[in-house]
């Protein structure tokens, strides 16, 4: 990643801003691989110091990819350091290599509210935590590189090639991952009855 | 329903999930936040030009003090020889190369020159 000459660097400012504003997501993405509060508070602390430290030289429109391959590169060195095994199974990782007895795309069917706006009364608000709750976990059971691919492309928006980068792997795979995670991700909003 | 539009439709979900982490989540991001910020040290400026990382001057000037420092002692031990080698010559050699070299025709006709060669020749 080569900075333009003349390009300001990352003001203290600039970096407080841009981490306040990562650190919840980053901490969400990090539980959804490591399935462990403790272990990803960890690896944000991680990924958040490194940044500081060994990329202070960085214009600040490059914090975001950057973060994101530090953090993945945290994720992916917890389980290489085998502190965390994993014991979850995925519905949804069958679900994405097969689903040969549904032919349907659930993209195609799935029904999407026009507005997502805050409930009014708490039998709403109860349901909507519980679609909350339902999608949280749909995310998290789906295999760790469709969800990654998934996070970096639709929550971060990072565009393919930046996710790619980040992801250490082809724009192909990339765009393979998202597929399979979203067609996923449908179908099990779709088999519990959920709309976005 | 393509994947950009699920995608989309799935974010704020994804952001109102984010920003529903406990107060102790929170407190502890806020703390490696500011943990993180500790450790960053604003780029400097050289000359009022270019902006580069704090540490890198001191990087540059370590490393010539550290360079210069390694090449002291052989550049001490090299003076040393070369100075023991000009003030060790062989008195004996440079009397023969002095005898041996081509003396003016004068010379031998001056008389002191001459009584001076009989002694040490003699």
């Amino acid at each position: 990643m080569r900075r333009a000459l003349g390009e300001p660097l990352a003001t203290r400012k600039e970096l407080s801003d841009f981490l306040a504003s990562v650190e919840r997501r980053a901490f969400k993405q990090s539980v959804f691989s490591v399935h462990d509060e403790e272990a990803a508070l960890d690896i944000v602390q991680d990924a958040m110091m490194k940044l500081a430290e060994k990329y202070a030289t960085r214009p600040p429109g490059e914090l975001p990819l950057l973060f994101q391959r530090i953090l993945q590169n945290a994720i992916r060195d917890h389980f290489r350091r085998g502190k965390v095994r994993s014991t979850w199974t995925t519905l949804l990782s069958n679900l994405g290599m097969g689903g040969e007895d549904d032919d349907a795309d659930p993209l195609e069917t799935l029904e999407v509210e026009e507005t997502s706006n805050v409930p009014a009364s708490p039998a709403d608000r109860l349901e909507q935590s519980e679609v909350m709750a339902a999608i949280e976990a749909a995310v998290q059971a789906l295999p760790e590189r469709q969800r990654q691919a998934f996070m970096l492309r639709y929550w971060e928006e990072l565009d393919v090639s930046e996710t790619a980068k980040a992801m250490g792997c082809s724009e192909g795979s990339v765009k393979t991952h998202c597929s399979r995670a979203t067609h996923a991700l449908a179908k099990v909003l779709k088999a519990k009855g959920i709309t976005l | 329903m393509n994947e950009n539009e699920f995608g989309a439709k799935l974010k704020p979900w994804l952001e109102r999930s984010a920003q529903a982490v406990g107060d102790f989540q929170a407190t502890r991001l806020k703390a490696a936040r500011l943990r993180a910020l500790d450790a960053f040290q604003e780029p400097v400026r050289v000359l009022g030009l270019v902006a580069v990382a704090p540490g890198t001057l001191q990087t540059i000037q370590y490393s010539i003090v550290q360079r210069a420092l390694l090449w002291l002692p052989m550049a001490a031990l090299l003076a040393t020889l070369a100075f023991q080698s000009l003030h060790e010559s062989d008195p004996g050699e440079l009397d023969a190369q002095l005898l041996s070299q081509e003396l003016p025709p004068d010379a031998f006709i001056d008389q002191d020159f001459r009584t001076w060669l009989g002694k040490s020749g003699g």
